[in-house]
């Protein structure tokens, strides 16, 4: 199987420090817990969040402070205890990206927060979720194709 | 599935520190009251769903230009900025 064998290359070239552990996976995805962080300079800010074994499947994502500055999730102290951060810096917020049609939205309720320094990560519900959009459009923003 | 009955103004309590607290009922409507510490997230069921279906339909199966990707250290070292997105920890 083709996809299979591609998957088993791509894991070669992936070095451990870059493996992002999701312990719970994402809502939906609970079962994959390992994913790569991968960038293409041309489609900055937005990144490819891969599932490690399967590298022909992932997640568009996009750092907020590059889209949307004034973002300030408040993230549950139980989820801080659980990521193990520490300070702020401590902490990458990832977005994830749908597009549909040609229109892509971020969604803003469920941010991924990655422990810069063990790269444990988890998608969170923040405590001001009420405020955020699932479905915030890009429009206004240049999105790579 | 325990199933309790109470009266408005009547409680429950979880593990000794979550109080449930029935507010008003109005036709199909129940109002609860929910005092919990700060470290036990409290989020309606619907806004789970929301988010698996969301994460569900951003699913991307292939990628363009795979072959330019290179991998992204989410290390201090990365060059993102990360000032402005930073959650603020309770």
């Amino acid at each position: 199987m083709k996809t299979v064998e591609i998957a088993e290359q791509e894991r070669l070239q992936v070095k451990q420090e870059n493996i992002i552990q999701m312990p719970l996976g994402l809502l939906g995805f609970e079962r994959i817990k390992k994913f790569v962080l991968l960038a293409n300079p041309e489609e900055a800010p937005f990144m490819w969040l891969q599932m490690l074994d399967n590298a022909n499947q992932g997640f568009v994502v996009v750092p907020p402070s590059s889209v949307l500055p004034n973002y300030a999730p408040d993230i549950s102290s139980q989820d801080i205890e659980f990521l193990g951060i520490r300070a702020a810096t401590d902490a990458l917020v990832l977005n994830i990206v749908t597009v549909r049609g040609g229109e892509a939205t971020v969604n803003l309720k469920g941010p991924i927060v990655v422990n810069r320094n063990t790269l444990v990560a988890k998608q969170c519900i923040p405590v001001n979720v009420a405020n955020f959009s699932l479905q915030q459009p890009l429009a206004a923003i240049p999105v790579a194709a | 599935m325990l199933v309790l009955s109470r009266k408005v103004n009547e409680n429950i309590v979880i593990d000794g520190r979550i109080i449930v607290k029935v507010v008003r009922t109005e036709g199909n409507f129940v109002k609860l009251g929910i005092e919990a510490p700060p470290d036990v997230p409290v989020h309606r069921q619907e806004i789970y769903d929301e988010i698996q279906k969301s994460n569900q339909a951003a699913l991307t199966v292939g990628r363009p230009n795979a072959g330019q990707l290179r991998p992204a250290k989410p290390g201090p070292s990365t060059p993102v900025d990360p000032a402005s997105s930073t959650p603020s920890p309770k």
